[in-house]
C-alpha cells in the first residue's frame, strides 16, 4: 500500500489481485445480486485510490480494505431500506456455486443475531483475525471471541437439529466442570 | 465427567483452533487435548461448523482491473502530478465524493451572508434616496420658470445639472456656487487661524479652602468663568475639586501660569484643534442659503402662478430657513469655543491621615459586621436572581435542545461499558 501511495502502479495491480476476491465474496454474501456485488467491490477499489494520498499504516491494509467495505456495505443497506417499501423484506443473497449447500448454510445464518453473524463471517470468510474484527466492529477482543463462540455453537444446533440438544448439554458439562475446576483451584 | 480434567475453557479451545490463543496457554491446551475426549469432540464439532460454513462459496478468481478503476487511476495520477499545490490536495481528498453537498451548503451560506449584508444597507440606501429626493424634487417643480442665473446651492444644482443631462434640457449654470465661494473667501477670519484650545491641569494643594479662593479670584481678573464645578470628599479625608473653566483664548496662558501656583502641579497637558475649513465650509453654506432663501422670497413675492406652487415655494422657504437658523448656531457655537479656551482643572488636597487615638467600641463593630453581613447576603441573593433570570431561558433552551443528544450519548456510554 505505501509503495502504491509512492505512484508504483505494479503495487496496486498486486493488492488489487490479492484482495479483489475476497471482497467480491465479502460483498456477495451479504447483498443480492452479483452485479451490485461487483460494483461495490470496485467503488472500494476506487475510494482506496482516491484516499492514497492520507493512507497511513495505523493498520494491516487488509483492515483497511474491510473497513472502508464494511462502511460501503452500511451506505448499500441504508439505501436499499430507504428504497424497499416498508414491510418489504430485501431478498436474500444466492450464489451460484453448490445453490443447496448455499441455501442451507444462508438460512441457518439468517437465525443468528445481526452482530454475531457479522463476527463469524469475518471470521470464518474473510478470516480476519480477533484484533482485526474488534477493531473494524469497534468492540473489545474478548466480546468478540465470546461472541463468536456462542455464534459457532447456536449455528452448530442449526445445522445439526438432531444433534443440538446433545452437543449443547456436552459443552455445559465442559463449562460447568472449568468453572468447578477453578473454584476448587480458589479454595486450595 | 471429570471436573478435575477441563482445566481449558470452551472459548479457549476455539481460540485455540483459530490461533489466537498465546503461547502457554496454547500449549496446555494442546495436552490437555490429548487427553481429554470431552474436548476433543468440542473441537471436532467447532470443525465441522467452519467445514459446513466453507460450502458457501462467493469469491471470484479473475483479477483484470475494471475500467472503473483504471479510470480512477489515472485521475489520481493526473492529480498527484498536477500543479495545485500539495497542500491543496489533502483538502480535496478529505472532501472526497461529499464535495457537492459541501459546495452546495457553502453556496447557501454565502447567498445568505450577502444577503444579511446587501439588504439592510440597500434598504438605508432607498430610505436615504427618498429623504434626499424630496427637495430635488421641490427645485425641479421651481426651476422651469426661475430666471438661468438664479444662485442656488451646490447640491441643487448639481441634481438638477444631472436631471437636465437626462432630459436633454439647456444646462443650468454653474457659476453661482463658485461666486458664493469667492464671496464666502472674503468672510475669512482676518486674525488668522481659528483653534479651540484646551488644557489640563491637575494640581495637589495642602491648603484646599484657600485654592478654591483664589482660583475664583484667578478667573475674576482674566474675565472668565466656572462652566462646571464639582467637589468632593469629607473634611476627614482628601477632598477634590473638578472643574472646567471658561476663559478668553489670549488669555489662558496667563491664566495657567497663576493656576499653577495654587499648588504643586502633577499633570499638565494642552491641546488645539485647528477648526478653519470647517468655519468657512459653514460660512460658505450658511451664504449660499441666505442667497436662496433672498431668491426664493423674491419668486414668492413675484409669482402669479398656481397656487400649487406657490404652496411648493413656501414649503422650499420654510427649509431653507431652518437650514440657516441651525447653521447660524452651530456658527456662534464655534465661534464661542473659538474665542473662549477650555481649561480643566483638578485640585487635590494633600491630606495626612491623623492617628486615631480611640478605636471603635466591640458593640459599633459587631453592629457594623451584622450590617455588612445582612447587605452581602442580600446581594448576593438579589445577584443569583439577576443571574437566573437573565441566563435562565438560555439555558432552559439549550437544555431541552441537548437534552435527546445527551441522552443518546449516556445510552452508549453506558452499553458500551456494559458489554
Amino acid at each position: 500500500m505505501l509503495e502504491f501511495q509512492g505512484g508504483s502502479h505494479p503495487a496496486f495491480e498486486q493488492l488489487f489481485a490479492r484482495y479483489r476476491g475476497p471482497l467480491y465474496g465479502f460483498f456477495r454474501r451479504r447483498l443480492q445480486g452479483d452485479q451490485r456485488a461487483e460494483d461495490l467491490t470496485q467503488e472500494t477499489f476506487v475510494a482506496v485510490i482516491r484516499a492514497s494520498a492520507r493512507y497511513e499504516p495505523r493498520a494491516l491494509v487488509r483492515t483497511y480494505l474491510y473497513s472502508i467495505a464494511m462502511n460501503l456495505l452500511a451506505a448499500e443497506r441504508r439505501k436499499q431500506f430507504r428504497d424497499s417499501p416498508p414491510g418489504e423484506l430485501a431478498p436474500e443473497p444466492i450464489t451460484n456455486d453448490a445453490p443447496d449447500a448455499a441455501l442451507w448454510i444462508r438460512q441457518a445464518l439468517e437465525r443468528l443475531d445481526d452482530s454475531e453473524r457479522e463476527i463469524l463471517m469475518l471470521r470464518e470468510y474473510e478470516q480476519l483475525s480477533y484484533a482485526e474484527i474488534a477493531e473494524l466492529m469497534k468492540l473489545p477482543v474478548n466480546t468478540v471471541r465470546s461472541r463468536l463462540f456462542r455464534s459457532r455453537m447456536a449455528l452448530k444446533g442449526h445445522l445439526e437439529p438432531e444433534q443440538r440438544s446433545a452437543e449443547a448439554t456436552a459443552t455445559r458439562g465442559v463449562a460447568e466442570s472449568v468453572k468447578l475446576t477453578r473454584a476448587e483451584g480458589e479454595a486450595i | 465427567m471429570n471436573k478435575i480434567s477441563h482445566p481449558i475453557e470452551p472459548e479457549e479451545l476455539m481460540a485455540y483452533l483459530d490461533g489466537e490463543l498465546a503461547a502457554n496457554r496454547a500449549s496446555a491446551t494442546a495436552a490437555h487435548l490429548g487427553e481429554c475426549v470431552e474436548c476433543q469432540g468440542l473441537v471436532t464439532s467447532l470443525r465441522s461448523v467452519s467445514q459446513n460454513l466453507k460450502a458457501w462459496k462467493a469469491e471470484r478468481t479473475e483479477s483484470t482491473i475494471p475500467p472503473a478503476i483504471a479510470t480512477a487511476l489515472a485521475e489520481n495520477e493526473l492529480v498527484s502530478r498536477s500543479v495545485i499545490p500539495a497542500r491543496q490536495r489533502p483538502r480535496r481528498a478529505f472532501l472526497g465524493q461529499r464535495w457537492p453537498v459541501v459546495a452546495w451548503v457553502g453556496g447557501v451560506a454565502a447567498i445568505l451572508l450577502l444577503a444579511a449584508v446587501s439588504v439592510p444597507n440597500l434598504l438605508r440606501s432607498r430610505i436615504t434616496n427618498s429623504v434626499l429626493s424630496k427637495p430635488t424634487a421641490d427645485v425641479l417643480v421651481v426651476a422651469p420658470e426661475a430666471p438661468s442665473a438664479m444662485p442656488m446651492n451646490g447640491r441643487q444644482v448639481d441634481r438638477i445639472e444631472q436631471f437636465a443631462k437626462l432630459q436633454a434640457a439647456p444646462p443650468v449654470s454653474s457659476s453661482a456656487p463658485q461666486s458664493d465661494r469667492t464671496t464666502v473667501g472674503n468672510n475669512l477670519p482676518a486674525n488668522g487661524p481659528m483653534i479651540i484650545r484646551t488644557a489640563q491641569l491637575s494640581l495637589i494643594t495642602k491648603e484646599f479652602d484657600k485654592a478654591r479662593a483664589n482660583l475664583e479670584g484667578i478667573l475674576k481678573r482674566h474675565r472668565g468663568y466656572v462652566g462646571e464645578l464639582k467637589a468632593g470628599g469629607s473634611t476627614g479625608s482628601g477632598r477634590t475639586l473638578t472643574a472646567t473653566l471658561r476663559v478668553p483664548a489670549d488669555q489662558l496662558d496667563a491664566t495657567l501660569t497663576e493656576v499653577k501656583t495654587l499648588g504643586r502641579v502633577e499633570s499638565e497637558s494642552q491641546s488645539g484643534q485647528d477648526v478653519t475649513s470647517q468655519y468657512v465650509d459653514l460660512q460658505a453654506r450658511l451664504s449660499n442659503a441666505r442667497n436662496t432663501e433672498q431668491q426664493l422670497t423674491d419668486l414668492l413675492r413675484n409669482r402669479t402662478g398656481k397656487l400649487s406652487d406657490v404652496l411648493e415655494v413656501e414649503q422650499e422657504l420654510d427649509r431653507v430657513r431652518g437650514e440657516i437658523e441651525q447653521m447660524e448656531a452651530e456658527r456662534k457655537n464655534m465661534s464661542n469655543q473659538v474665542s473662549y479656551a477650555t481649561l480643566n482643572a483638578t485640585i487635590a488636597e494633600d491630606y495626612k491621615a491623623q492617628l486615631q487615638v480611640v478605636p471603635p467600641s466591640t458593640s459599633t463593630r459587631l453592629g457594623n459586621a451584622a450590617v455588612e453581613g445582612y447587605r452581602t447576603m442580600a446581594d448576593g441573593i438579589v445577584s443569583l436572581a439577576l443571574f437566573l433570570l437573565s441566563t435562565g431561558p438560555s439555558l432552559l433552551l439549550w437544555g431541552v435542545v441537548l437534552f435527546l443528544p445527551a441522552r443518546l450519548v449516556w445510552k452508549k456510554v453506558r452499553r458500551s461499558f456494559a458489554s
